[in-house]
């Protein structure tokens, strides 16, 4: 933030900017307040989960939408209409299919109103840096992804843009023409004869951001925010296998960790319908095995790997767990309970007897027994709580996690569903039967 | 994301409780239709009558618009069904599609005109005494006017579905009925939806003609909003015609919001892709019925009752390569079928061949200059079209806010059936002082250049944002942006448009060359012309090598002109990059 009082040299700036998408009836809150700069001569990668709002921020920054409040700086002046010096390389290339190669770059010369000479040389020039001669008359549609993207940066480039941002530009990308497409940016940008003073990169890979990013600005979802900005002190060239390369991502794995699966737990509110984490019960039982096989501690992306599942996947069995008290989360280490431990040691109807009795103390569950306690025939219709989870729950596909919830319910017999009216109803004689038996709470 | 929901709907909250009322609602609904259908069977029976008389007071009106509903949702039944049947086999069966679907693209080149003589003096042939033959003549020529482009995207529909879904179908032993509701019901619904809407704006197309015509001597007219147009139109009654033009846009704006609007709005749930760009149709009827008890009741009921007769399994061999209906179609029964084709089609070419040997070559020097006449013209309807349908269309189609006012209104003006208000348009066209061989021109735009519209503001409203956006980034003005950009991008939704548009110019200019108003007639001279003129004089040679012609002339385009541009199209502007 040092280069705040001088605001002219930044290439783009964002102060606190929050964007509201509003679509019938629903409105979508994308970003809020957030702030961000680019200053000269340096790559700033943002980071972060899909949904977050990275691609809007850089739209938002570029001039495509406004901001729904906040403000958008350009060399320290409102920016009006699109940045006159940025460029942007797409996620999907978003080239013209209908225009050869060459026209296709051409059209990143539009604004910039050449001769036809200078033009061509400046077309042939760009379409050699990316290693594409020889396809100038091609079609994108005969090219590989690979090639398509490196049309998509001769076309960014080749009007000598000062600020170069890319949207997941690798992303379309198998591996290794990633990783080779990603050195050959890099090398682009260090060239210093383009005209290119900054990069805005952003991306949902550390490993990506660390390698090019000078700057790695973390952001968060609902609504997409900025909660960390580290500095990557890392000399170039970098390399994916530099123990210091590899600490940082670390470092940027346990920020991460960190965002997503706070330590402080929630106070315990009057029984509400509360997100509950979509995450199954075969799901959670499958991580406290993996857990107990651990002796009882893990990293969260060992467990990844470990239940071949995503890593965003992972987080929600892992909340779902801890809700229930399985397990704890200290950092970004994942550790069994003494609940879980006894849970996953017991016989099937022991594992019933703890999920009933957890059940009875999860705000959601309470809620939907006080309700159907409420209502003279002990059933609800499906959708009316479909309606409500949609109001109090708003951020997941309902008709999922009312499944969900319903899984559960019926695995602990707290609750019944009959899927002919389409009712969830209270599962009385367990009810009954397991408090006499005196289960643990 | 954090969705909010601004304000829980009223609408909503009342939903969440399933109503009985809506139930009762649907009984009253039921039983009306039920009681209509009884109407109108009881008329079937009366005693045959050529032509009725047409009472143009307006309180006669109501009736007569149901008269026509009710015939022209009869011909959309048959329709749907024969598109079912016809596509499926199509679509399985190997050597039935290289003989079927050449066919279809034959038929589909046909005017009502040319089947009008065949149906009707067949129909009351097969049917002396009761008016049934005359009904169903009118019902089956209104079915021409439908039937063919629901087939064609059933069956395309059909060939497009992925060949591992079929895989897992055959490995999960589907029964025809899971096979249908799991896998050809999805692929083919929205498809099949707004090729319905559009069957149905062609089935009206020529209600004044199919309701109330001439065949030499014999004058025939059914009660109908058709008839009543057409005698207003002889007796000269603007006021009639003005009332028939209001009841048929209360008709077909019904027939929308009953109809298409609740089907368009379910078929949405077999969208599979994930671009949010247009504006998803919502139907108030559809949520009105989501509400009823009754329907899912009747919805399992009736699904559980077909997938009993379906068969729960089929023999997982029979139908990776060749699907069970080819099966279903025993070998010897495809043979007879095939057997009874050949022969009626042989029969069929006899006699045209026989009939046409009568004309002279005088005669045929004349179809040539007709044929070259209406071409000129309907090119010059469509190029029309074009020129203002293109900019409007995707000036529209770019807005979505626009989008959702204007779209619902081309749907209509679409649907309502043009030839209705010819004469009207004719009288004005003369009054300005244009010779009616130009004014003929205006009225097939009139009956083509929606579809132009139609189709291009659907192309736009899908022009990839990603696209858009690298032109604004890259600052592109306003020509490049419409050369590099719109214009190319909706050039697939072109074609399709102009296909269609210069498809119903060509059928409009039976009505549009040849106009008749207060006992005055109107020729240019053309194909359209000639082939109402024959018609109207029995002169059955001359009517064949007329429809013939245009038949021929239509295939033709299709084979030379259309099938390049949309192979260009494929080629170049297609957006599945």
């Amino acid at each position: 933030m040092a280069a705040r009082s001088d605001g002219a040299s930044n290439l783009a700036e964002a102060r606190a900017v929050s964007k509201t998408f509003v679509r019938d009836e629903y409105q979508l809150a994308v970003l809020r307040d957030v702030s961000l700069t680019v200053r000269p001569s340096e790559v700033v990668a943002i980071l972060g989960p899909s949904g977050c709002g990275k691609s809007t921020l850089l739209r938002i920054l570029v001039g495509l939408i406004p901001p729904t409040t906040g403000e958008v700086l350009c060399h320290g002046a409102r920016l009006r209409g699109i940045h006159p010096g940025a460029a942007i390389v797409f996620q999907n290339f978003a080239l013209y299919p209908w225009l050869t190669v060459a026209e296709n770059v051409r059209v990143g010369l539009y604004r910039r109103a050449l001769q036809r000479d200078e033009e061509n040389a400046r077309i042939t020039r760009a379409i050699d840096l990316v290693g594409l001669e020889g396809f100038e008359e091609a079609y994108p549609k005969e090219l590989s992804g690979g090639m398509k993207q490196r049309v998509g940066i001769a076309r960014a480039i080749v009007g000598g843009p000062e600020l170069l941002c890319m949207d997941e530009p690798f992303s379309a990308l198998d591996v290794l023409t990633a990783e080779s497409l990603r050195s050959e940016v890099y090398g682009l940008w260090s060239r210093g004869d383009l005209g290119l003073k900054s990069m805005l990169l952003i991306t949902h890979l550390i490993e990506e951001a660390v390698f090019l990013g000078d700057r790695i600005v973390i952001m968060g979802t609902n609504p997409g925010s900025v909660r960390e900005t580290i500095a990557n002190p890392l000399p170039h060239p970098r390399e994916y296998r530099d123990p210091a390369f590899l600490a940082l991502v670390d470092e940027i794995h346990a920020v991460i960790t960190q965002v997503h699966l706070p330590d402080e737990r929630r106070p315990d509110l009057a029984a509400r319908l509360e997100p509950f984490p979509n995450a199954e019960v075969a799901q959670v039982f499958g991580l406290l095995e993996v857990l107990r096989d651990h002796g009882g501690i893990a990293n969260l992306f060992d467990l990844a790997t470990r239940l071949q599942l995503e890593v965003g996947r992972v987080i929600l069995v892992i909340k779902a767990a801890e809700l229930f008290g399985f397990v704890d989360t200290p950092k970004q280490d994942v550790v069994l309970t003494t609940i879980g431990r006894e849970l996953v040691a017991g016989d099937a109807n022991a594992r019933k007897r703890i999920v009933h009795a957890r059940l009875l103390v999860i705000p959601t569950f309470r809620y939907l027994v006080e309700r159907l306690r409420r209502t003279a025939t002990m059933r609800l219709a499906a959708e009316v709580v479909e309606e409500e989870l949609a109001m109090h729950v708003p951020n997941e596909p309902t008709e999922a996690l009312f499944e969900t919830i319903v899984g559960w319910g019926r695995y602990g017999e707290l609750l019944g569903y009959d899927p002919e009216t389409r009712e969830i109803y209270l599962d009385v004689e367990s009810t009954v039967a397991f408090t006499h038996e005196g289960a643990p709470t | 994301m954090a969705i909010t929901r601004i304000r829980p709907r009223a609408a909503e909250a009342v939903a969440a409780v399933r109503s009985y009322w809506i139930d009762i609602l649907l009984l009253v609904v039921l039983a009306a239709l039920f009681a209509g259908t009884l109407a109108l069977a009881r008329r079937w029976e009366a005693p045959y009558r050529a032509a009725t008389e047409i009472d143009l007071s307006p309180w006669a009106l109501p009736r007569y618009t149901l008269l026509s509903l009710a015939r022209g949702l009869v011909a959309y039944v048959l329709s749907f069904a024969f598109t079912l049947v016809y596509g499926t086999i199509a679509a399985y069966h190997r050597r039935a599609e290289r003989i079927m679907i050449p066919l279809l693209d034959i038929l589909q080149g046909i005017p009502v005109l040319g089947f009008l003589p065949g149906l009707v003096l067949g129909m009351v042939a097969l049917f002396p005494r009761s008016n049934v033959g005359l009904e169903l003549a009118c019902v089956l020529m209104i079915f021409t006017g439908q039937v063919w482009n629901m087939t064609f995207s059933f069956y395309g529909s059909l060939r497009a579905i992925p060949g591992e879904l079929r895989e897992v179908a055959a490995l999960h032993r589907f029964g025809w009925w899971k096979r249908f509701r799991t896998l050809e019901v999805p692929s083919s619904m929205i498809g099949l939806v707004w090729n319905s809407m559009m069957s149905m704006a062609g089935g009206w197309f020529f209600l004044t003609v199919t309701e109330a015509f001439t065949l030499g001597d014999r004058d025939f007219r059914l009660p109908g909003i058709g008839s009543y147009m057409s005698v207003a139109i002889d007796r000269g009654d603007t006021r009639a015609m003005g009332c028939a033009i209001v009841a048929m846009i209360v008709m077909i704006v019904a027939v929308d919001q009953v109809v298409w609007r609740p089907a368009l709005a379910w078929a949405q749930k077999f969208k599979v892709e994930e671009t949010s760009a247009g504006v998803a149709p919502r139907s108030w009827l559809l949520d009105l019925l989501r509400r009823s008890r009754l329907m899912p009741w009747l919805e399992l009921e009736l699904g559980r009752l077909l997938a009993a007769v379906g068969g729960g399994h089929a023999d997982p061999k029979s139908f990776v390569r060749e699907p069970r209906v080819t099966r279903a179609l025993p070998w010897m029964a495809g043979l007879v079928a095939a057997l009874a084709l050949v022969a009626v089609v042989a029969w069929g070419s006899v006699h045209l061949v026989v009939l046409l040997g009568t004309l002279t070559a005088s005669d045929w020097a004349a179809l040539a200059a007709a044929l070259g006449l209406t071409f000129l013209r309907t090119a010059t309807a469509v190029a029309l079209g074009a020129l203002w349908a293109v900019p409007v269309g995707i000036w529209v189609g770019l807005s979505p806010a626009r989008t959702r006012i204007v779209q619902p209104l081309v749907q209509i003006a679409a649907a309502f059936p043009a030839p209705m208000i010819f004469p009207l348009v004719t009288l004005a066209v003369l009054s300005a002082g244009i010779p009616f061989g130009w004014g003929c021109v205006l009225l097939m735009l009139l009956g083509s250049q929606w579809y132009v519209l139609f189709n291009v503001l659907a192309g736009a409203t899908a022009t990839p944002q990603d696209l858009r956006e690298a032109a604004d980034v890259y600052g592109l003005g306003r020509i490049a942006r419409w050369r590099t950009l719109y214009l190319p991008a909706v050039f697939p939704q072109l074609v399709t448009g102009l296909v269609t548009a210069a498809g119903g110019a060509w059928n409009a200019s039976i009505v549009a060359e040849y106009v008749r108003y207060r006992g005055r007639t109107l020729v240019a001279p053309g194909l359209g012309a000639l082939i109402t003129q024959a018609s109207e004089t029995a002169n059955f040679p001359l009517l064949a090598a007329g429809v013939s012609t245009m038949a021929v002339a239509l295939v033709a385009l299709n084979r030379t002109v259309w099938r390049r541009l949309y192979h260009v199209a494929d080629e170049r502007y297609s957006l599945n990059r």
